[in-house]
């Protein structure tokens, strides 16, 4: 089956008419890919260096059973709220740009 | 036609509602311990708090009936953040997680916390990849999601059929741990059990659909949050001198550590074992807790860990409560809330392992064969825990002590040595998170029946909305108490398996619906297609529930792969999404404003009401 074209009514990508709703776009993806990339990079290390990290010891716990059992869970909260108040800021600022 | 309404203010007094609830829950647990002590039968303090509150959960259920759609499906679109935060997390960890994964890490340690990570780390996806969007979106299912979001009725019916497995799967293990829980304190057989169970959660959903279910269950997370806490922080006190489990079992350490040595658990290479999750039936502890991938490598952890953080972010009981908050921004705190409720529960139950594993080693495993203490005689006789001294050397080695994974939970309390009502309060606790995921479960699978398929195939509406829906619910709980009733099934490796068939399925149909403009009809049917395909030949061909289960993983991260790659694939051959699917991606983008849904349906009301303004003049 053929290809459409893009067209002047039926745009392909954002054309810039919208430049609060473009950035508002722009700034949830790479805020989305940034914590998700984040919170995989920590369970990676946690995962990889975990046996390593045992020899270490905190709060009475091996470092590698605390991160995996405790600190990557806290982490991962902490981004979850913080995810929350950033998008939030996101938004305002596309619903006042769009007021302008 | 049945205009949704605009008004979303929650009602004020839930906070006090639910302060009544709870505290008359504790009242009630203080009343029986001290009745215990006054000489009361184990028997009618087990009827007493196991009964209690399911009349309450049918009051609450009866009292939160209602004959409006939005309300039926979506709760009417004002439950405050934090009350489906409780449900998020009730659905989220459920039975299986509470009495399975506590179990699985008392057997595996450290190798069972990919389980746990992939839940909380599954969560944070959703609620950031897919929440905001389908909330946006309205839509009541899944299902009716990609139908509309794509156009199309046909990819609206593939999609809920392809919603069957995982839900059905899911609903099946979570009602068959609250009918083995509800036999274990109650004189009913499984079978009884299993029917009262089922008959149960389709009476909390019948009158009042996701209403009901949101109300009942964050009564039921709130009953069995306190039953967890109060149970386990004691336990804590007594071991550790130290009301926050959490973060001082790590000083039992060195005794438990000792403990395993003196019962000759020694370290596992992990090429020793086939490699699978602990099964139903009792076992052998085969490795120390703190040995890392011992019993599954490293390789098997990051799949299993991928593998449930995919399947959690794309499972469809979960993404069917993104609608029923007041705004976009709220559900986005209701995913933070609900993530922080599951982190607590994943953080305690390592704790719940390490305090069980030390009383039973020290009580048995360390005791001669001749003196075994009388709580072992009550667990036997429930077969949550088998000892017996096979080689005659006068103890109880780990080879000799045969622990049910299920059963873990409930042997903390009489190892303790806490009175009976603490037992039944883990139980109550235990059914009451179980009885919540179960109840969703069955609302999301008979409302995309009902919704998806019945509506959609039957143009003409015979049965009106919500008594299709209603019938929906009755055939799916009659369904699945009569396949518990002629069907084994590991409720933990049909979790494993539901949450591998939602992430081959469902995520990257959702990925791409959402994230990618260029998405299409076709590229949509071909990523599901492929990564419920996948899955399936794994389910039939890799043994079903059994051994290979454990292989779902690999087979899921698999399907994903493939329905990304056939997903673009096809979308960049087929031609370019319509106009309408282009405004839709764009709306569904926009924090501000109703659902897309709603005003779908305002507009036809108000075309409706104008056509007959015109026939009347």
């Amino acid at each position: 089956m053929a290809t459409e074209t893009p067209t002047s009514d039926h745009p392909a990508i954002p054309t810039g008419d919208h430049p609060a709703r473009d950035r508002h776009q722009i700034q949830t993806l790479i805020l989305a890919a940034s914590i998700l990339v984040v919170a995989l990079a920590a369970v990676v290390f946690s995962v990889t260096f975990a046996a390593s990290l045992n020899r270490y010891g905190v709060l009475y716990f091996p470092l590698g059973f605390y991160l995996l059992a405790q600190g990557l869970l806290i982490f991962i909260v902490v981004l979850a709220f913080w995810f929350v108040r950033i998008q939030e800021r996101i938004d305002l600022a596309r619903s006042q740009g769009e007021g302008l | 036609m049945r205009v949704p309404s605009r008004l979303r203010t929650p009602n004020p007094h839930l906070g006090a509602y639910y302060a009544i609830v709870t505290s008359a829950f504790i009242s009630i647990v203080i009343v029986l311990a001290m009745f215990e002590q006054l000489g009361w039968g184990k028997a009618l303090i087990a009827q007493t708090m196991m009964l209690g509150p399911l009349a309450l959960y049918l009051v609450i259920a009866t009292g939160t009936r209602t004959y409006d759609a939005e309300d039926f499906f979506v709760s009417g679109r004002r439950v405050p953040a934090v009350y489906n935060g409780f449900v998020l997390a009730a659905v989220a960890v459920g039975g299986v997680g509470f009495v399975a994964y506590t179990g699985t890490v008392f057997l595996l340690g450290f190798d069972a916390l990919a389980i746990g990570l992939g839940w909380a780390v599954g969560l944070l996806a959703a609620s950031i990849l897919f929440v905001p969007y389908l909330r946006k979106a309205g839509s009541y299912t899944l299902p009716a999601f990609l139908g509309h979001r794509f156009r199309s009725r046909s990819l609206r019916i593939a999609a809920s059929a392809m919603q069957l497995p995982p839900t059905a799967l899911l609903l099946a293990a979570e009602l068959k741990l609250a009918a083995l829980v509800a036999a274990l304190f109650l004189p009913l057989s499984f079978s009884i059990a299993a029917i009262m169970v089922a008959a149960i959660i389709a009476a909390s959903v019948l009158l009042g659909g996701m209403r009901s279910l949101t109300w009942t269950a964050s009564a039921q997370f709130l009953i069995a949050a306190v039953g967890l806490v109060a149970v386990v922080t004691t336990v804590s006190v007594l071991l550790t001198n130290v009301p926050a489990p959490q973060f001082t079992y790590g000083s039992l350490f060195p005794a438990l550590q000792n403990a395993e040595i003196g019962a000759g658990v020694a370290p596992l290479d992990p090429g020793t074992v086939a490699i699978m999750l602990p099964g139903q039936d009792p076992l052998p502890t085969v490795k120390p807790l703190l040995q890392a991938f011992g019993f599954i490598g490293p390789f098997d952890f990051a799949a299993l860990f991928l593998c449930l953080a995919f399947g959690m972010a794309a499972l469809p009981t979960l993404l069917a409560r993104s609608g029923v908050t007041s705004s976009l921004a709220d559900q986005r705190r209701a995913c933070a809330w609900g993530l922080l409720f599951v982190a607590l529960f994943v953080m305690t139950a390592p704790a719940v392992a390490v305090f069980a594993k030390l009383l039973i080693f020290r009580d048995i495993a360390l005791a001669p064969a001749s003196s075994l203490p009388a709580w072992l005689a009550e667990l036997s006789q429930s077969q949550l825990l088998q000892a017996g001294d096979a080689n005659g050397d006068g103890s109880i080695a780990a080879g000799e002590l045969f622990i049910k994974r299920d059963g873990v939970l409930f042997a903390l309390s009489p190892g303790a040595g806490l009175p009976y009502v603490f037992a039944v309060l883990m139980g109550v606790s235990a059914l009451a998170v179980a009885l919540a995921a179960s109840a969703s479960h069955l609302f999301t699978l008979a409302a995309s029946l009902s919704e998806d398929i019945y509506r959609v195939a039957d143009p003409r509406h015979v049965l009106p909305q919500l008594i299709a829906a209603r019938v929906a619910v009755a055939a799916v709980a009659l369904a699945a108490a009569v396949f518990l009733i002629i069907a084994d099934l590991d409720p933990l490796s049909a979790a494993l398996l539901a949450l591998s068939f939602a992430g081959a399925t469902f995520f990257p149909v959702l990925l791409l619906a959402i994230w990618w403009r260029r998405f299409t009809k076709w590229g949509a049917m071909a990523a599901m297609g492929i990564g419920f395909a996948v899955m399936l030949i794994e389910a039939v061909f890799g043994a079903g529930f059994g051994k290979a289960a454990f292989n779902a993983p690999v087979a899921s991260l698999l399907g994903i792969l493939l329905a990304l790659a056939a997903g673009i694939g096809v979308s960049f051959y087929f031609a370019r999404p319509s106009k309408a699917e282009d405004d839709y991606w764009e709306e569904m983008r926009d924090p501000e404003g109703e659902t897309i849904y709603d005003r779908a349906q305002w507009r036809a009301a108000a075309t409706a009401s104008t056509s007959a303004a015109a026939t009347e003049q």
